[in-house]
């Protein structure tokens, strides 16, 4: 049959070239559906994809804190777990808040490849200035290693992350607390503790505004400053790991989980109403690219439909000639798969160009001038290509399946 | 003398309320090397006759011996492949395809056939239109052609895949009578030249006076077979 196909081609393209202005209407059809589509996905997943960098690289890809998934189990079933004896009644002993036996998890995310660890410690200090008071949630970090887990060097106004470790009493805040406090860069302010020590912060870095991750009321010192601040020594409450692929982190993090009981918390977990959110959106636009592309084949379908009731004196020849009802289905079909072919590489040519006035336009977010961020990938060329040409296919198939049915005789007889 | 084609009792008989019979018990032989018209007046199942001879139409009934073998209970595919490698056929309008010049027309069926390559099949179809006196025409499209020079086509392309048997509805029908003429000697020469078996169908006596064997037909049965 294979060998046929060139004829059968040929045949096919001979009858579109002579139906100009419905080719041209076709083509344009498919055309237009393949262009809005390339454009559309290409700004619906340009923004998908760096709305999951933007959650990906917000926060570690794991987040190891002090907390449990569940209540441990009472000490009788720990002792005894097939007992049926319940103990009620009993004191719980008032553990001290933090990751025990944290050097032994940092070691473990460290010998994951790729992965690095980034201890800290948070609580909650109040600052003090001129009067005012402002509640602050401290993090204590190792700015070596955060710099590596994190992006909050890139979110810094002024300053780095650095000079923590180079003036003592060092502290990062958020500009919209620093104007609130009324104070920038190298002023100094009082910090004082729940556990009641007081200390004299001097500002070495101000974070951007509108970093919602980070959050406004949030503040970075060095680790031991924390440590000493809030009255916790050698403890931490949080592990941020960073991995080489962050697709990995759900099984990695159920690792750790598993192996140390505190919670692993992957930045799938943390985000996973959004995904869900992002998951609805490519539903809602596959489906309506889907009937712009369905809408487009009935074009092609109009096209080849009025091939066949045109050409049915010609069906009857080839008929009588020796072309089987195959041969003749052919044709039709491939009437409709010349069309779609010329309307996907139209259409491709339409949504290159939508592409590049899309991605040449600036829009101003928060004072700073930013692209639409564009998958321009080849993946949404053949998902649009194969789209076309199946409903082209089938579109022609319909009046195709009747053009092979037709009678020779009764044209024949009937043929003037 | 094996017979090119055999119609035992053909019957053609079309369904409906009432079913009207086309052809009734019609048996022929069709020997190579002989012209045979088929007469009769208009709707006396000359036509259906011929489309039934040549695998265009099934019957109701009755059997078609091709080069002695059963045919009439073929399948599709097998009809339109036996009618591509054994029959040519020619109709009273010349049944062009439009979009195709006198080349690929007649270049149509042994493309078909695949028997030579593109450029063979050309070379062959090149060949006949030069039988037929048209190697000027070659490259015109139908439309830019005369009547006669149209059915000349046409009869050079049924005869592209070399043919056993070369069938023709009315083919002189549409021409005036210098085409008609020249028509009817190119069928004569296709039956006594070149050995092929000519069934023709028509209304015109003058074209039935010069063939060989004369079928006549009434009323959808063969009422008469005369040898001239």
């Amino acid at each position: 049959m294979i060998e046929r196909l060139p004829l059968l081609f040929g045949i096919a393209i001979r009858h579109i070239s002579r139906r100009r202005r419905q080719t041209v209407v076709a083509v344009s059809g498919v055309a237009v559906g393949v262009g809005f589509f390339l454009a559309v996905s290409a700004m619906m997943i340009g923004s998908q994809n760096d709305f999951i960098k933007t959650l990906i690289d917000a926060a570690p890809h794991i987040i190891i804190s002090d907390e449990l998934r569940s209540p441990p189990p009472q000490p009788g079933f720990r002792v005894f777990p097939d007992s049926a004896v319940v103990l009620r009644n009993y004191k719980v002993r008032n553990e001290v808040r933090g990751l025990r036996n944290w050097p032994a998890i940092m070691r473990a995310v460290n010998a994951e490849p790729g992965a690095i660890a980034s201890p800290s410690l948070s609580g909650a200090v109040t600052l003090h200035l001129s009067g005012r008071e402002e509640a602050l949630n401290i993090i204590g970090i190792e700015p070596g290693i955060e710099t590596k887990v994190s992006t909050i060097e890139d979110k810094l106004r002024i300053g780095h992350l650095r000079d923590l470790e180079t003036v003592q009493g060092g502290i990062i805040i958020g500009e919209e607390m620093a104007q609130r406090l009324g104070i920038g860069m190298g002023d100094i302010v009082s910090a004082t503790s729940g556990a009641g020590t007081t200390r004299s912060l001097r500002i070495v870095g101000l974070f951007k505004r509108g970093q919602s991750q980070l959050g406004p009321t949030s503040g970075y010192v060095l680790l031991r400053e924390a440590q000493s601040m809030l009255g916790r020594p050698f403890i931490i409450n949080r592990i941020g790991v960073k991995l080489a692929d962050p697709y990995q982190a759900q099984d990695i993090g159920r690792r750790l989980e598993a192996r140390f009981a505190y919670k692993a918390e992957s930045w799938q977990e943390r985000s996973a109403d959004f995904l869900s959110l992002l998951v609805t959106r490519n539903v809602i636009m596959y489906s309506v690219v889907s009937a712009i592309l369905l809408v487009a084949s009935f074009g092609i379908y109009t096209v080849v439909s009025n091939s066949v009731a045109d050409k049915r004196r010609d069906i009857a020849i080839m008929r009588s000639i020796g072309f089987s009802e195959g041969d003749l289905q052919i044709v039709f079909v491939a009437e409709g798969i010349v069309l779609a072919v010329a309307g996907v590489l139209a259409g491709w040519l339409l949504g290159y160009g939508l592409m590049q006035i899309l991605g040449s336009l600036e829009f101003p977010i928060v004072g700073e001038s930013e692209h639409l961020p564009l998958d321009r990938g080849p993946r949404q060329y053949a998902i649009a290509a194969s789209a076309s040409l199946f409903a082209g296919a089938i579109a022609a198939w319909l009046p195709a399946r009747k053009a092979a049915r037709v009678d020779p005789v009764d044209i024949l007889r009937g043929a003037v | 003398m094996t017979a090119a084609l055999e119609a035992q009792a053909l019957v053609r008989i079309l369904p409906g309320d009432p079913p009207i019979t086309l052809v009734n018990d019609a048996s022929l032989t069709v020997e190579p090397g002989t012209f045979t018209a088929i007469v009769g007046p208009s709707g006396c199942g000359k036509s259906s006759l011929l489309y039934l001879l040549g695998l265009i139409d099934r019957p109701t009934s009755g059997k078609l011996l091709l080069n002695g073998s059963e045919v009439s209970d073929q399948d599709g595919d097998a009809r339109a492949r036996l009618r591509l490698e054994h029959f040519g056929f020619v109709f009273q309008f010349h049944f062009l395809l439009p979009e195709f010049s006198a080349l690929e027309n007649v270049a149509l069926p042994i493309r078909r056939l695949g028997r030579l390559d593109h450029a063979g099949a050309e070379q062959r179809a090149l060949d006949l239109l030069k039988s037929m006196g048209l190697e000027g025409k070659a490259s015109k499209t139908p439309d830019r052609m005369s009547g006669g020079e149209r059915q000349r086509v046409a009869i050079a392309r049924a005869l592209a895949n070399d043919p056993v048997l070369v069938l023709g509805d009315e083919p002189t029908g549409n021409l005036d009578s210098q085409n008609s003429a020249r028509v009817v000697e190119l069928f004569k020469d296709l039956a006594h030249q070149q050995g092929r078996a000519v069934v023709c169908v028509t209304h015109d006596l003058e074209v039935a006076a010069q063939a060989d064997v004369r079928v006549s037909m009434l009323d959808g049965r063969i009422v008469d077979i005369a040898r001239n």
